[in-house]
């Protein structure tokens, strides 16, 4: 008996990770909001913790509309140029 | 076929076929058909399209499902060949972005995706609109539904636990798939409300969080029959600025549409009066400011009552229809998932292509 | 990236699949949505400690 395969294979992707900091002094931090409850004040915690230990400072903040769908690839693109880590969270 | 079709190859022996299914992973905890190569031919045969032609993609993967792909799902799922285009239409709906499938199936929210299927082509394939409507013992309804949970665990690898974090889920996971009632109808069908043309079939897809049966047997006027949906549509469980589905059971359409009242009056007086009010959402600890501004700002629908929340942004937000059988004042309230707006209901035209290129 | 730990097995799953096997979440105590400020900065702390390595290191 010949069964078909149900499943799908994910797309070949060549990804890799940014490259690691330097230094965290006076490092541009993004936010990306994703509107969950808390996640603002979250986000915005651990930033704060960056900022007085490292002089970093919070250069945007992104904010999906919806919380279950992938951030824009522009907003991802933009944030890319415009800070040095971002923060942000996934699921609950 | 695709290029990257798979085959297995297994002994000649249909229950060590049914349990290799099982030891692959692909079954949603009951035993499946297993998708033998002629029975899958036999499937495509519904679609004009080439088996490569991709339908629908996951957003957050890039996960494609392919004409293929569903066709071997909706084999395993028991489907017979003439439900395909039903499967290919819902899929297609769930894949505009607005529908947000992902976020549907992996939330915690536990939603099942309903498929409402308008239209002549519910009798044509052999659906049950009528008694045990969302129950079990129709196979186009119950394998329809059913391939719909098997592509999202297969193909886009949707797996309890791992990408579908659900707290609870729903039963509706299992299967969840209803054909809209024409018989006795007083209200034009949704597919013709959709503005499909004369003769198309519609497929409705919707991010369901639930199902909550609404009985009330003593009611005799609209607003007695309506104000116990409404209640039910209230519930702090469930109110938030999401859309909703109402089947009304034949009794009870007897009742609303019998004293002349239109689908248009019926959402009107639900939105009316599917609310709490600020001071009870704060006590629950489910008020939110912004989601207050959403539905009170600008934009307010005209029904909207200062110092409530109410059930959807506006009455077009309840999706209102006819189902089940001829006896008992039960009908139905089918929240969305989501606390808003995640997942907007879609649907699409079965078996044409009403604005391709 | 922060993640609640409920969600690791998710969060490992879809790096996965995107193709970067082992890429390092941020994992603090489930949940967030209920949280006081207190519990909001003591995750906040857990969560620094373990993005310090994360960003500095290759």
């Amino acid at each position: 008996m010949q069964l078909y395969d149900p499943t799908t294979s994910a797309p070949q992707r060549n990804l890799s990770r940014a490259a690691p900091l330097a230094s965290l002094d006076g490092k541009r931090i993004g936010i990306l909001e994703n509107g969950k409850l808390n996640a603002t004040e979250m986000l915005h915690e651990v930033a704060l913790l960056f900022e007085e230990r490292h002089g970093c400072k919070v250069g945007a903040v992104y904010c999906k509309l919806n919380a279950s769908a992938p951030a824009p690839a522009a907003m991802l693109a933009k944030a890319g140029q415009e800070v040095d880590f971002l923060i942000t969270g996934l699921g609950d | 076929m695709p290029r990257d079709a798979r085959i297995h190859e297994v002994p000649d022996d249909l229950l060590a076929a049914i349990d290799y299914c099982y030891g692959q992973g692909w079954t949603d905890g009951l035993p499946v058909v297993p998708p033998t190569v002629e029975r899958v031919h036999a499937t495509l045969t519904y679609e004009g399209r080439p088996p490569e032609t991709v339908i629908a993609t996951h957003a957050a993967t890039g996960l494609e499902l392919s004409v293929h792909a569903a066709a071997v799902n909706a084999v395993m799922a028991g489907c017979l060949p003439q439900y395909f285009p039903v499967l290919v239409a819902a899929f297609e709906a769930m894949d505009k972005p607005d529908f947000n499938f992902h976020g549907s199936t992996a939330s915690t929210g536990g939603s099942a995706p309903l498929l409402i299927v308008s239209g002549a082509v519910a009798d044509d394939i052999g659906m049950n609109a009528d008694v045990n409507l969302f129950g079990p013992g129709n196979r186009a309804n119950a394998t329809l539904g059913r391939a719909v949970r098997l592509i999202l665990h297969n193909v886009f690898q949707m797996i309890p636990g791992i990408s579908d974090k659900s707290t609870q889920g729903n039963p509706g996971k299992y299967s969840f798939c209803i054909a809209e009632r024409m018989r006795g109808n007083p209200w034009p069908l949704i597919c013709e409300t959709q503005g499909y043309p004369k003769g198309v079939s519609s497929v409705t897809v919707f991010a369901a969080g639930g199902f909550c049966n609404v009985e009330n047997h003593g009611g005799n006027t609209p607003e007695q029959v309506l104000s116990s949906i409404a209640d039910a549509m209230a519930n702090y469980g469930c109110i938030t600025l999401g859309q909703s589905v109402v089947v009304l059971s034949p009794e009870h359409m007897r009742i609303v549409a019998g004293a002349g009242w239109s689908r248009e009056e019926v959402q009107a007086f639900l939105f009316t009066h599917a609310k709490r009010s600020v001071e009870g959402m704060k006590s629950v600890g489910k008020y939110r400011g912004s989601e207050y501004d959403k539905q009170h700002g600008a934009s307010a629908h005209a029904l909207v009552e200062s110092g409530y929340i109410h059930r959807g942004l506006a009455p077009d937000d309840i999706l209102i229809t006819l189902g089940g059988g001829d006896a008992g004042g039960h009908s139905c309230f089918i929240p969305s998932w989501s606390r808003g707006r995640g997942s907007i209901m879609q649907h699409g035209p079965i078996g044409v292509c009403i604005d391709c290129r | 990236m922060l993640c609640t730990e409920p969600f690791e097995v998710t969060a490992r799953n879809i790096a996965r699949v995107l193709g970067l096997p082992g890429y390092p979440f941020l994992m603090v105590p489930h949940p967030i949505g209920s949280c006081t400020l207190r519990e909001l900065k003591d995750r906040a702390q857990v969560a620094y400690e373990q993005a310090l390595p994360i960003l500095l290191q290759a």
